[in-house]
């Protein structure tokens, strides 16, 4: 069966471009892609072209990388903030069909500019500032897990897809949804455990990261859990600030999204104006408070709970009424 | 958003050829300018982000030398406005038209791209979003940005316009600007017309990104010699030291600078990473009745020498009433060395507060563990809460222990003698006493080194050459929990924290 990739950039089997495969992130998480199952067939370092890492040929582009290994459709970015634009512009120009920009700071020029420049390609990106993908058909691009065993570990496949702004969550959402015995609040108000060793498991975390202009946003994170036959549930963490959430509610209302969406708004106390943890997460009109996106999710008829911990509980619910 | 004064702003725009009026910087220090545009003149003190600068006396006209000379002398002294970067004395024109002109960004939506937005009225002051008749929106892309003609189709029929081709050209030049150092805010305002018809820049601000500041530009965002404006509190100052000696991993420690509310719960913070942070702020730490005394980041592989040394200086936090400790709760880091890091600062701090602390991630059994053998002999009290239960299930603990008053704290003595072990990096003292061990067993503290750096030897201690200490305080631990205190580890701070 392929994986939310399929859905989301038409990859079946990703093969794999590293950018800054020679430093000391770009290394550590290659391996930690390549041992949970990712197929990373080259790296990218301008001026380090020639070299190996752990086995993998490094080339000074993209275009380089493309050339000797046609079968490369995607890429992962491990590059400071101020190098992301060039290098996905790089990526894109090469021809590669799914990106995940992991770095934070990137520039909102850099950002916004980036945004029209692959709506110009058959092309979509994840991030910036997210700990990307983790599918559990058997690959991952970014960071989640920490490591490859704490990722296997956490990481199960099952019925729920989790689409998140956050790192953290996407990590947390994931992983408690492949936890035996996961305690929380129940739906008739007491608290324990919400299942057995029958955990619901997951499809695949999709972290659309935490900045203002995400390249693949909630909303099509969630057309592509849409369309995932594996897929039976999403659990989503949406938050103050930009119009994803608005917008999710909207193709919830029209019918664009049919399964089941479990939301757990943050921000319930974010004054307009005021950063956050999350640089998305400022308030900049009155369609971004977190009381204008509560509405208009209630409205759409998607769950939306005010605590984390009631996510579960809430998904639970819905995978019993599918 | 940081911002950038009057002066600077014009250095961007003189580089895109935007015609500015004719101005000269003094800043404090120099002397006094030989050549001084015609009177009168106007005299702006340049203070980044200051706004209403009229009103508070921050920009005067002077008509005369005299004046001229005495109103640099006080806009150029510290005053109630602080210390001014300088003054700047810009020629005070007859004009016969005062525009607006502004670029910023549109974060677009699911309809729409991203880009830019051009903001121009026939009115200058303030508030141009409310006009209509004299206002130009103008959407604008990064990719592609617009001509000077396409800026002039879109000005055609804007009222009380008559300098199409000058405006345009001028827009056309803020915009390059505005793109060209990928500022946040450019504002000009006004936008003064000549009675020739000719237009310049009379005044103009921007805001700007510090990571979209490219190094050649560095000397104008950041000029050097200019006097830090981070304002860092006392403790703040102390995380910085601590910083520069432990470079390891994310230190991050800054005060929040309101005034609590009335009956408002104070909280210490030790937030570890950014879902840490996050998962604090967007369930509980904005919430009205809840003041959150400092944010916090101590995440990316930190020691826990140097969690202990950031925990210090949070506890050190006069009115804090409780500590409370969380992250993502999915840590790749060892939970159990952070938790020997809070067992250790909460012993040894002049300021113990009770604890609220939720372990998650690798070993967070092992975490919790730990207080539950020693919370009993701590001066606080402390509770642990697994991964599973959020920060805004503690609330009502943090209520409860808020009022809770502190056992008398024992001064926490530091070991006596010469170090066996100094440990530079992360820094360290360890002190091993071996009159505290005289069994053959390899001690506890030994035995718990995860990385072979102590070795126990025909009844000695050694450290192999090939190993590092990594500052995970285990061996402490272990020592005090199922040895003989033989191991102890003295972590010195920057400064006092009292």
């Amino acid at each position: 069966m392929a994986g939310i990739l399929k859905y989301i950039a038409g990859i079946e089997t990703p093969k794999t471009l590293v950018f800054g495969i020679t430093g000391k992130q770009g290394k550590s998480k290659s391996r930690l892609m390549r041992k949970f199952g990712t197929e990373i067939i080259a790296g990218c370092t301008p001026g380090k072209g020639g070299q190996e890492v752990d086995g993998v040929p490094v080339f000074n582009s993209a275009a380089e990388a493309v050339s000797a290994f046609p079968q490369l459709n995607s890429a992962v970015l491990f590059v400071p903030a101020g190098a992301v634009k060039i290098a996905a512009i790089d990526a894109l120009d090469a021809g590669l069909k799914f990106l995940v920009l992991t770095a934070d700071g990137v520039p909102a020029q850099d950002e916004i500019f980036l945004k029209e420049y692959v709506s110009t390609k058959d092309s979509v990106y994840l991030g910036p500032n997210t700990v990307g993908l983790l599918d559990t058909e058997g690959y991952l691009f970014g960071l989640i897990g920490g490591s490859a065993t704490w990722a296997m570990k956490n990481y199960k496949p099952g019925k729920v897809g989790v689409v998140s702004r956050s790192g953290g969550l996407s990590q947390l959402l994931g992983a408690f949804h492949c936890r035996p015995n996961l305690p929380g609040p129940r739906a008739d108000g007491s608290y324990g455990p919400l299942w057995g060793d029958d955990y619901p498991g997951l499809s695949a975390v999709l972290c659309v990261g935490g900045d203002p202009v995400p390249g693949i946003s909630m909303l099509d994170a969630a057309i592509a859990f849409e369309k995932d036959p594996r897929t039976e549930v999403m659990a989503v963490y949406g938050e103050t600030g930009t119009t994803q959430e608005n917008d999710l509610a909207s193709a919830v209302m029209n019918g664009e999204i049919t399964k089941p969406v479990v939301v757990f708004l943050g921000g319930k106390f974010t004054k307009a104006g005021v950063s956050q943890s999350h640089a998305g997460a400022m308030i900049r009109n009155e369609n971004e408070t977190w009381e204008a996106k509560q509405k208009a999710l209630l409205d759409a008829g998607v769950t939306v709970v005010e605590r984390p911990d009631a996510v579960f509980g809430a998904v639970l619910g819905k995978l019993k009424e599918s | 958003m940081p911002a950038l004064p009057e002066y600077r702003t014009r250095i961007l725009l003189e580089r895109e050829n935007v015609p500015l009026v004719n101005g000269i910087f003094v800043s404090p220090g120099d002397e006094y300018p030989s050549s001084i545009p015609e009177m009168p003149v106007y005299l702006k003190a340049q203070i980044p982000g200051a706004t209403s600068r009229k009103k508070h006396g921050l920009v005067r006209r002077v008509d005369t030398p005299e004046e001229l000379q005495e109103n640099l002398d006080t806009l150029l002294s510290p005053g109630s406005w602080g210390q001014a970067e300088g003054v700047l004395i810009t020629n005070g024109l007859d004009l016969r038209d005062e525009y607006y002109a502004g670029c910023m960004l549109d974060f677009g939506s699911e309809d729409n791209l991203p880009g830019g937005i051009l903001l121009f009225s026939t009115e200058g002051g303030s508030g141009v979003e409310g006009r209509s008749g004299t206002l130009l929106k103008m959407r604008f892309s990064l990719l592609h940005p617009p001509s000077s003609d396409r800026i002039k189709k879109e000005l055609k029929g804007l009222e009380g316009l008559r300098e199409h081709a000058a405006v345009s050209e001028f827009l056309k030049g803020m915009i390059s600007t505005f793109i060209g150092y990928k500022l946040i805010v450019l504002e000009i305002n006004p936008l003064g017309v000549l009675n020739d018809g000719s237009v310049v820049a009379v005044d103009c601000r921007a805001e700007f990104e510090k990571s979209a500041v490219r190094k050649a530009d560095r000397d104008v965002f950041f000029p050097p010699g200019l006097k830090s404006s981070r304002d860092l509190t006392e403790l703040e100052e102390v995380v910085e030291l601590i910083n520069r000696d432990d470079p390891s991993g994310t230190g991050f420690f800054r005060q929040n600078r309101e005034t609590p509310s009335e009956g408002a719960f104070r909280v210490a913070t030790n937030l570890c990473g950014g879902g840490g942070k996050m998962l604090w702020e967007m369930t509980t730490g904005s919430r009205t009745d809840i003041f959150t005394m400092n944010e916090s980041d101590t995440s990316g592989g930190l020691s826990a020498f140097k969690s202990y040394r950031i925990l210090m200086v949070i506890l050190a936090q006069r009115d804090a009433q409780v500590l409370l400790l969380t992250g993502s709760g999915m840590a790749f880091q060892n939970q159990h060395h952070l938790a020997a890091a809070v067992w250790k600062a909460l012993r040894e701090s002049p300021t113990p507060l009770p604890s609220l602390l939720r372990f998650g991630g690798t070993d967070e059994d092992k975490a919790r563990e730990l207080f539950e053998r020693v919370s009993g002999t701590l001066p606080v009290r402390v509770k642990t809460y697994p991964a599973v239960v959020f920060p805004n299930a503690m609330v009502d603990d943090i209520m409860d222990m808020a009022g809770e008053t502190t056992e008398t704290v024992q001064r926490y003595k530091a070991p006596r003698g010469k170090p066996e072990i100094i440990v530079e990096i992360p820094p360290g003292r360890i002190y091993f006493f071996p009159q505290k061990w005289r069994n053959d067993e390899i001690p506890p503290s030994i035995k718990a080194c995860p990385t072979g750096f102590l070795q126990w030897k025909n009844g000695f201690l050694h450290t192999d050459p090939e190993a590092r200490c990594i500052g995970c305080l285990m061996c402490e631990t272990a020592a005090l929990l199922d040895g003989n205190a033989e191991i102890l580890i003295e972590l010195e701070m920057p400064e006092v924290v009292d």
